[in-house]
């Protein structure tokens, strides 16, 4: 079926040749063993919620629509094998009738948990970890067409599935190291920008879950504190907004189903640079952005992790994420600030707005080249490798 | 209490600076618009804004409940899009209820703040 697509806030459209939605593994081997032996490209796309070019095909665009839902739960072990094109937010509903959860989530839950563990997606915590991290085992269609099951002891192959990109071949099903359905309070703050940056290591190492946003028309700040019930830090020289408490898939994410669309680019920083870089960027939208810039300024916390591609690889991370409405000026905004993210160690979120090619990303990740080991092994032909894809990973002679 | 005021309002005078003297968000440079109902039922509003330069941009949304007054700061208005400052704006409101509207500026540019208030033009 030929067709156009776009992703959710209408930055990235294209024309594929055609867009596919097979309804069985048998099906899915067999379009990408046609594209491999015609030497034509393929992707696969989640939900398209991802506003950079990871997703641009002018070949075969694959959608997982009909690969949804729970294969198994094993409650004891607090572990699930779940279908690649699962929303979030249906996971989280789904895992909790076997009263299990995922560890964490970002601030909405309508991506596909294939496309969230393939672009390194998170929330926020100094001791939790990107979702990319639960993937214990995976179950995947390689570059040729053929089934490949990754286990849990092939360290080196999960290390580069972990965020692949859909490069290493699409993901069916995977197996999720969870935790038992939890509850949480969420209580939010409003608070003057140097108050807030005053008691900020408290706020970040005292509650379970902390970010901001910043507002660049008032200078001050919405404080977003998860805890378990009644856990936590209170704030001082702060005024409560709101406070409520449920299961953590119900309360973590917040702006699911949002209605307007808005362009957003997120460096991770090293988590030390994280104050430094934020204070770098509040002055510079001061100095030169409110006039058209109204959206807010996200910072928040991330643990360290070991996945090859992970921008929170090796080290502690503190990520900052620039927001505009989608009708209003954002390239130039975003290039604008992203020096100060670079000049900071930073390192771009693979599936939002950022101007850097490989060449200038292989520094920033001491795996590349074991990536890269892994990636040809499972795509020898660079099946999952489009134009876009190449300009992104692959580094010219 | 009977309720006061008209459905359909404009406001021609906008412009909002971008720069502010002071602790903010108190001094930072706005202009507000304040929104009272006097009614007995929810008053729904839509704001357009229009602009010297740019085409209309809008709807806005606010609720102002039975019996309350809601001020708003222009700046704050984000969705669909954020207002621009320094440029010149009207506003058209239209409400399912009568409401009174009126409109003020906070100029912080300076250290000697300025302010203004003034009844919006009723349709």
């Amino acid at each position: 079926m030929a067709g156009s697509w776009r992703n959710w806030s209408g930055s990235i459209a294209f024309a594929p040749r055609r867009i596919e939605c097979p309804r069985d593994e048998e099906a899915l081997c067999a379009l990408v063993a046609s594209a491999c032996a015609d030497g034509r490209t393929l992707r696969v796309v989640g939900a398209g919620h991802s506003s950079s070019d990871i997703v641009r095909c002018d070949d075969t665009l694959v959608s997982l629509s009909h690969f949804k839902g729970i294969v198994s739960a094993d409650r004891a072990a607090c572990e699930a094998t779940v279908r690649a094109g699962s929303t979030l937010a249906d996971l989280g509903r789904d895992l909790y009738t076997h009263d299990l959860a995922m560890p964490n989530y970002g601030d909405v839950a309508t991506q596909t948990i294939g496309g969230a563990v393939g672009t390194g997606t998170h929330g926020t915590g100094p001791a939790l970890q990107n979702l990319s991290q639960m993937l214990l085992a995976v179950t995947l269609v390689d570059g040729q067409g053929r089934l490949r099951h990754i286990g849990r002891d092939d360290v080196q192959a999960l290390r580069a599935a972990r965020v692949a990109l859909g490069t290493l071949g699409i993901f069916i099903s995977m197996t999720l190291k969870l935790v038992p359905t939890f509850d949480v309070e969420r209580r939010e703050y409003a608070i003057a920008a140097d108050a807030a940056l005053a008691q900020l290591e408290e706020l970040e190492h005292g509650n379970r879950s902390f970010d901001f946003y910043w507002y660049p028309r008032r200078d001050d700040i919405k404080l977003r504190l998860v805890n378990p019930v009644f856990g936590g830090t209170r704030p001082r020289h702060a005024r409560e907004l709101m406070r409520h408490t449920g299961y953590g898939h119900l309360v973590i994410p917040t702006h699911s189903g949002i209605p307007h669309r808005f362009e957003e680019s997120e460096y991770a920083l090293p988590a030390e640079q994280g104050p430094a870089c934020f204070r770098a960027v509040r002055e510079r939208v001061l100095q030169r952005w409110r006039r058209v810039v109204g959206w807010r300024v996200l910072y928040r916390t991330l643990a360290a992790d070991d996945a090859d591609l992970s921008p929170a690889h090796g080290r502690d991370t503190v990520t900052i994420s620039l927001h505009q409405n989608s009708t209003l000026p954002w390239r130039e905004f975003f290039a604008d600030i992203e020096p100060i993210f670079l000049a900071h160690g930073g390192r771009p979120h693979w599936a939002k707005k950022h101007t850097r090619r490989a060449a200038e990303l292989a520094p920033l990740y001491p795996r590349w080249s074991q990536f890269h080991r892994v990636r040809r092994e499972f795509d020898p032909q660079g099946v999952f490798m489009t134009p876009s894809m190449r300009e992104l990973l692959e580094v010219p002679a | 209490m009977t309720a006061i005021g008209r459905r359909h309002w404009a406001i021609s005078a906008g412009w909002i600076p971008a720069r502010a003297t002071g602790r903010e968000p108190e001094f930072s440079s706005h202009d507000v618009l304040c929104v009272l109902n006097t009614g007995a039922r929810h008053a729904n509003v839509r704001i357009d804004v229009v602009y010297a330069a740019h085409g209309p941009v809008g709807p806005y949304r606010l609720v102002v409940a039975p019996l309350r007054v809601r001020r708003v700061r222009v700046n704050d208005l984000i969705f669909p899009e954020a207002v621009r400052l320094e440029e010149a704006y009207g506003l058209t409101l239209d409400c399912d209820e009568p409401v009174v509207v009126q409109f003020g500026r906070q100029d912080t540019r300076q250290r000697e703040n300025a302010g203004c208030m003034a009844v919006a033009w009723s349709g």
